[in-house]
């Protein structure tokens, strides 16, 4: 990965631990992590580059996910014939 | 099922709950047996079964938990056993397969993908839903239960029952496969990978 000129310029442009560093940042953003890792976020985002990139990378993917996924819209006679089976079976 | 039986619920109780604790997720149930079948058909025969079963085992059930993690259990389970041999999409990965890839929970963290969270942002629906489809069931799954449908590592680990620890490396692994995929896309449309970009 390139990583040159990026704003302010006092990021580490290697991480020194990038297994620890990322598995943590996923279960951040997994929202595993609580209140802690909130404040270990911001530290670790400030400080290192590579974190910083894979971060906001992991953010995106979870946020496209999230909100752009197509949904299938449920046949309507599903909950109906649903009900109607349990019925029947009592 | 196996939630130890507590106690019998009456008629009204069961109708109680298969109304106002199971049917509300009913769009979330088709939602993921669509995508885990890719068949109008399938899936709706997938969450049928599902909601006998679940009607069958009331008794299991304890009012207060989460009735959409147990559902989604079931809905699994159901799919495993039964549907995964006639579902008409062939799945890359064979389950067992896929087991013994993970045997250890150590995945590789490198940072891998040259794929940039732009690139990722200005991508279609569609793009990604066709992304996420192209994955092998488990993976597919993994990536549904957490990031679509937002259940917590835990309540992964008892819908899969699977440890923790492989539902944090499944999931990384699934991610990284599905950049792989978005990867391809966003060469193919001409949008940014590796290149620098102005901030
Ligand atoms: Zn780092």
């Amino acid at each position: 990965m390139e990583i040159n000129d990026q704003p302010g310029g006092e990021r580490k442009l290697a991480c020194s631990d990038v297994t620890k560093c990322f598995q943590l940042l996923e279960s951040i953003l997994d929202g595993e992590m609580g209140e802690t890792g909130q404040e270990l976020m911001k530290e670790k985002l400030a400080k290192c580059q590579p974190c910083f990139e894979h971060f906001h990378l992991e953010q995106a993917i979870r946020d496209v996910l999230k909100t752009k996924c197509t949904k299938q819209p449920v046949p309507t006679e599903l909950a109906r014939s649903i009900r109607q089976m349990i019925q029947e079976s009592k | 099922m196996s939630e130890v039986q507590r106690r019998k619920y009456s008629q009204e109780e069961k109708t109680a709950i298969f109304d106002g604790e199971f049917m509300p997720h009913i769009d979330s149930m088709y939602n993921f047996a669509f995508r885990l079948t890719f068949d109008e058909d399938d899936a709706k025969d997938l969450v049928q079964d599902t909601y006998m079963k679940a009607f069958r085992f009331i008794n299991s059930f304890e009012q207060g938990t989460n009735a959409k993690a147990w559902l989604f259990r079931i809905l699994k389970n159901s799919f495993i056993n039964e549907y995964r041999k006639k579902s008409k999409q062939p799945t890359k990965v064979d389950y067992q397969e896929v087991e013994t890839f993970y045997n250890s929970d150590d995945v590789d963290y490198q940072s891998t993908s040259d794929l940039r969270a732009e690139s990722v942002k200005d991508m279609l629906g569609d793009e990604i839903s066709n992304a996420l489809n192209a994955l092998a069931v488990d993976f597919r799954t993994v990536i549904i239960l957490a990031d679509l449908e937002g259940f917590t590592y835990e309540e992964m680990a008892k819908i899969l029952d699977i440890p923790i620890g492989t539902v944090r490396s499944r999931l990384h692994r699934a991610r990284n496969l599905l950049k792989e995929q978005l990867k391809g896309y966003a060469q193919s449309m001409g949008y940014n990978t590796n290149e620098e970009e102005e901030d």
